[in-house]
């Protein structure tokens, strides 16, 4: 009788002891994953900030684009306008003294 | 006695596989939770950067259509700047033309003419006529002139020249006695008058 209370106990010692295996492990494995919560967390924020920084150097970099080409093509219209308007002053040059004398014509009586 | 041995031994070892299951799957979760949580991250900075691509996409769309209207604009002002200038010389021109005309001798007539038109423009009768300083001076045929506008118009004419005196380069104004109508036959008048008419013809000439 003796034997088997001795085994009990050991049984039930053991089993204590096992409990406590399981309980420590669980809160290890609680304290693994807050800590990795947290980690995502800070992980999150640094993918998200990382990605939309990209993005705004990017718009960044379209909105400059736009500019120099609308520089290109502003040069472009102003280059043809220029040479219209020497066009134009070696035209008025030519015709200015007909010019004048229509206007005098169409003024007097 | 061995058999308790074994009981035990076999509890604990349960116990520790238990454990080891518990941090091993504890530990692929937190694996798992950071590989999402990074991955929702960038998706959903994505989104967000799609959105924000998409309106920089059109605005630099739209900027640029502004700039290259305003391009078009500018370039074209350079021509008309151009024009005009050109434009204002030839009228320049004309008005130094019309100073020197108003000293010679072909002057005196196209005076006459100025004043017979605005006469017979007013209907005749008593007229008052008003020149600058240095035509003032002019023998000027006002009887003849007088005849002249009433065979046009019908109506006995007197023209008077007035004691006034306008600051213009050369040609009359006529008005009635009591200086109710008036009309104005100076050049700078019919300049201004004709101005789009001869912006127009100079143009035509010009270019």
């Amino acid at each position: 009788m003796l034997v088997l209370l001795r085994a009990f106990k050991a049984i039930k010692e053991k089993h204590l002891e096992a409990k406590k295996i399981v309980e420590e492990a669980t809160l290890r494995a609680e304290k693994l994953m807050n800590e990795a919560e947290q980690k995502a967390l800070k992980l999150y924020e640094e993918a998200y900030k990382t990605t939309l920084s990209q993005a705004e150097k990017k718009a960044m970099e379209l909105e400059r684009k736009a500019v120099r080409e609308a520089e290109h093509e502003l040069a472009k219209f102003l280059s043809v306008a220029e040479a219209q308007a020497k066009g134009i002053e070696t035209k008025a040059k030519k015709n200015f003294k007909k010019a004048v004398h229509s206007v005098l014509n169409m003024i007097l009586p | 006695m061995e058999s308790t041995r074994a009981i035990t031994e076999m509890i604990l070892e349960e116990a520790r596989k238990s454990a080891e299951h518990i941090l091993q799957e504890a530990e692929k979760s937190a694996e798992d939770i950071i590989k999402k949580q990074k991955q929702r991250g960038v998706q959903r900075a994505n989104e967000v950067a799609k959105i924000l691509l998409k309106k920089a996409e059109s605005e630099a769309a739209l900027n640029k259509l502004n700039s290259v209207a305003n391009s078009k604009i500018k370039a074209k002002w350079v021509i008309l700047s151009k024009k005009e200038t050109w434009i204002d010389n030839v009228l320049r021109e004309a008005k130094n033309e019309l100073k020197t005309l108003t000293q010679s001798e072909k002057y005196f007539s196209i005076l006459e003419n100025l004043i017979t038109n605005a006469g017979v423009i007013l209907g005749g009768k008593k007229l008052e006529v008003l020149l600058n300083m240095h035509d003032s001076a002019l023998p000027l045929r006002f009887d003849a002139l007088a005849k002249e506008i009433g065979e046009k118009t019908g109506f006995e004419t007197k023209l008077n020249l007035s004691k006034e005196t306008t600051q213009v380069i050369g040609g009359a104004i006529v008005r009635t006695a009591d200086g109710r109508i008036i009309m104005d036959n100076t050049f700078d008048d019919i300049l201004r008058r004709r101005e789009k008419e001869l912006h127009s013809e100079i143009a035509k000439i010009l270019f």
